[in-house]
């Protein structure tokens, strides 16, 4: 389908990208004041010694250019370092954070993307209708709250006042389970509020693009044409209208997943959700630089792929975009 | 349109499904006849679980309960037996013998004997690990003459008894690993005599320890701990209402309040054994870009006299402290120097100016600042932590009461790293005054007397303090045994450091916790706190309440 140069192409670009982001990455949190040893030693009482030896452990004594290139090396052998703060490595803590925070993300974009998507749709089948200026009323205005504060709101609301979910973690703190299932329906109980939080404030996007990329499609003259030939509203709608306006959405969700990737931060602080936002955050003022570097690389390299595959599904799906 | 209705169905549906699940109570031993389970919860998680590595206050609680010292520290902050029954010091005080329990043994079965106590001291000592390190400088050697006798030789007599200290390892777990090794072993299921034992560690989410059955000491009632870890102070003091946890290690004042008067729940405020403070770079290496006219002791007593320690408190700390004056908290008890309120550098700035003014210091271009003799003005960089909103608030008091004096202090905040890096910046330190706080390591006042010694500099000292004299007396109080002549040396210091006014200690905080009072009873509310002190007994001696 590709042809092979294309690909080709396409993968030195990609590796390009990745080299100057991994470049840029180490640069930035370096240029930083401050550095991760001497905060370890005023909480943890150490002696001066001791903090010189850290620092040799860590290789920051080293001058910056050995340091990319021991970093560059351990890439390489797919070694992500060693976390100054856990002492542990960071691929451990990675994979860890992400999962939790995959859970969380998967749940929220499929609700977004199918809730939007309906909205938006609904929206523009009834255009000009108090029910598509209140749709979109509403999804603007929620896209402007603050996401803490509307995960506050949902605590009070539904977490403490009717006491319908809980309110924090991803499970319920030494909880005995009694099979899998059980174990599943606790962390659905948990997903809840967060997923609504997230879907919330971000579904404003979905419900806009596809509204408008909808309207578009339904001014052109083969609806008229499939209109003319008596096909039901519906039919028209769904089947010629929607797929065809779904482009513009595809390319929203993949960038929404790829920038989601980087931990809804402000949810997680809310719902004491352990993922991959808080774990950022933390490292950012303690300054562990491997957390933040391997953190980072994901990030850009979740970026990078989805905006490779929403370029390839784009070709997929209209032909008329294809390479010639 | 029907695919509107349809997708709404679909969705409310699933939402039904989630929270009638939810509604479900899960297992989780807290109910029933007697309760089993303690669940504590707190903001921040531990760093990692090896007591030589870890740094955090968290690691610190679950290590404790985890491993045993010689002797620990019971609820009055006074040294009780732990692995060593009793302990006798030799006639010239040089020798401390430890006499240990018998029948212990560690969470995995293998038996406890001196050997592990040897090797545990003999590898701080040669590894020089630093928070541990320290209380061994003088010892010259460590015998175990026998499977229950731990004997430790000291060059001079030790007012500190290093046994409170200084977790004790299993020698077959922890043998054969050189510093390096050491410093990357993540002890993953540690394994200690104490009386929990390792459960897991869901991270990000929950640390769970066990009752140790084996336990030398007597069973405590509580089968099973688990600290809860929340990402939000607010969501934490719900949790606490709503009785997902018994107890909060630590609850900031603006939530403090609003749990004063909630049914079942108590909110306590209890000494703590740290202060906030006020420093002055007073470093007199030609490097130094710090502002040389605070070498003056007279620009810093002015200073101490110019604010208001009481005013602090109450605009600063909502009222949840202590006014501030020497370096030792009170919750170290009679260790404090008492200074009489009328000889203390404090809120007066009458005594400001006339002390400015007599060295010299005039107002030559009338803008309201002093110019010193050579015409400098006293004006100087005030740096705080932008995320300690009680220290920001403090330095825009500071700042305001200073100019009352006609001394100019330009604000800055930036975050903890950042100023912890410059003012540790031992070659060319480029501060004048920063705010920030300390937290003392043990509860003993050498902890505090030992920030500001010569040798310190480039190690905690964290104004550049060098005064041969003080240093002389601090070498003394640490191998000075008899009690009261020990005090009057700590407060020959403690008075010492006050009258050269290089800190100004603004207030000792309390320690703000708050717990439920109808899932465990028996909580001894003592200076540092129920929980997140340098006592574990609290723990080990609360029962069922239900």
């Amino acid at each position: 389908m590709f042809r092979a140069s294309y690909l080709a192409r396409k993968g030195a670009q990609l590796a390009l990208t990745l080299f100057a982001v991994i470049t840029f990455n180490f640069l930035l949190f370096r240029v930083l004041p401050g550095d991760p040893i001497r905060l370890i030693a005023r909480a943890g009482h150490l002696s001066a010694d001791e903090m010189e030896q850290l620092r040799a452990t860590f290789g920051l004594d080293r001058p910056l250019v050995v340091q990319y290139g021991y970093y560059l090396r351990s890439l390489f052998h797919g070694d992500f370092g060693f976390s100054i703060t856990y002492r542990r490595p960071v691929a451990d803590i990675l994979a860890e954070r992400m999962v939790n925070t995959a859970i969380l993300l998967g749940a929220a974009t499929v609700l977004i993307v199918f809730l939007g998507v309906g909205v938006g749709v609904i929206a523009a089948a009834r255009r000009g209708s108090k029910l598509d200026s209140s749709s979109v009323v509403t999804a603007l205005l929620f896209w402007s709250l603050p996401t803490f504060w509307m995960g506050m709101l949902l605590v009070f609301l539904l977490g403490v006042w009717l006491h319908a979910f809980p309110i924090s973690g991803i499970t319920t703190p030494g909880a005995v389970y009694t099979s899998t299932l059980d174990r599943w329906s606790d962390i659905a109980s948990h997903i809840v509020l967060p997923t609504i939080t997230l879907a919330l404030v971000d579904i404003g996007q979905f419900v806009l693009i596809t509204r408008s990329s909808l309207i578009d499609v339904l001014t052109e003259d083969f609806i008229l044409t499939a209109k003319a030939k008596g096909l039901s509203r519906r039919a028209v709608i769904w089947k010629h209208g929607v797929r065809n306006a779904l482009l513009p959405v595809i390319t929203a969700s993949a960038l929404y997943i790829s920038l989601v990737v980087g931990g809804a931060i402000q949810v997680e602080t809310v719902f004491s959700w352990p993922g991959m936002g808080r774990l950022v955050y933390d490292a950012v003022l303690r300054r562990d630089y491997p957390i933040l570097e391997s953190c980072f690389l994901i990030f850009a390299v979740a970026v990078i792929l989805a905006n490779l595959a929403s370029d390839l599904m784009y070709q997929v799906l209209d032909p008329r975009v294809r390479e010639a | 349109m029907g695919m509107g209705k349809r997708i709404i169905a679909v969705v409310g549906g699933l939402l039904l499904l989630a929270s009638l699940t939810a509604g479900c109570t899960r297992e989780t031993g807290g109910g029933g006849a007697a309760r089993t389970v303690l669940k504590v919860g707190w903001s921040s998680e531990p760093d990692t679980l090896n007591p030589i590595t870890t740094w955090s206050s968290e690691g610190q609680e679950v290590l404790q309960l985890i491993y045993d010292k010689l002797m620990q520290y019971d609820t009055s902050l006074k040294a009780e037996p732990g692995l060593a029954k009793t302990w006798e010091y030799s006639p010239d005080g040089l020798d401390i013998t430890y006499n240990l329990q018998s029948g212990v043994t560690w969470h995995d079965g293998e038996p406890f004997t001196s050997a592990d106590v040897k090797f545990t001291i003999d590898m701080i000592k040669e590894q020089n690990f630093g928070e541990y390190a320290q209380w061994l400088v003088d010892m010259t050697s460590v015998e175990a003459p026998d499977d229950s006798t731990v004997v430790l030789k000291f060059s001079k007599p030790q007012a500190f008894n290093p046994g409170l200290a200084i977790p004790i390892l299993p020698e077959h777990i922890w043998t054969g690993m050189d510093k390096l090794a050491i410093r990357k072993f993540a002890n993953d299921t540690p394994i200690g005599t104490g009386p929990f034992k390792f459960g897991e560690w869901s991270r990000g989410e929950t640390v769970t320890l066990e009752r140790n059955p084996d336990w030398s000491g007597t069973q405590p009632a509580v089968q099973r701990i688990v600290f809860v870890l929340y990402g939000n102070e607010d969501v934490m003091a719900q949790a606490l209402r709503a009785g997902d946890v018994d107890i909060l290690t630590e609850v900031p004042p603006t939530i403090f309040d609003g749990l004063t008067d909630v049914e079942n729940v108590k909110a306590v405020s209890l000494p703590s054994f740290s202060f906030h403070h006020i420093g002055f770079n007073v470093s007199a290496s030609p490097d130094s870009r710090g502002n040389p006219l605070l070498l003056d002791p007279v620009v810093r007593q002015a200073l101490n006299y110019a604010i208001d320690r009481n005013q602090l408190v109450e605009l600063a700390l909502a009222g949840y402290g202590q006014p501030g004056s020497v370096l030792v908290p009170p919750a170290l008890g009679t260790w404090q120097l008492q200074i009489p309120a009328d000889q203390q550098m404090n809120a007066n700035p009458d005594a400001a100016k006339q002390l400015l003014d007599g060295a010299g210091y005039k107002d030559t271009n009338s803008d309201g600042v002093l110019e010193s003799p050579d015409g400098e003005p006293l004006e100087f960089r005030l740096i705080a932590i932008e995320s300690t909103t009680v220290d920001v608030r403090a330095a825009e008091l500071f700042r305001d009461a200073a100019a009352v004096v006609g001394i100019k202090l330009d604000l800055q905040t930036m975050d903890e790293n950042t100023l912890g890096n410059t003012v540790y910046n031992t070659t060319d330190p480029d501060w004048d005054i920063f705010v920030w706080g300390w937290d003392s390591g043990v509860a003993d006042p050498d902890y505090m007397l030992g920030i500001v010694l010569c040798s310190q500099i480039d190690g905690n000292n964290d104004v550049f303090y060098c005064d041969k004299e003080y240093d002389a007396l601090y070498a003394e109080q640490a191998t000075t045994i008899d009690e009261a002549a020990r005090k009057s040396i700590v407060d020959e210091m403690q008075q010492m450091f006050y009258d050269s006014g290089t800190y100004i200690v603004m207030w000792y905080q309390d320690k703000l916790q708050a717990y439920r009072t109808d899932t465990w009873q028996g909580w001894a509310e003592i200076p540092g706190g129920m929980v997140y002190n340098f006592t574990r007994d609290n723990y080990l001696q609360i029962t069922s309440a239900a």
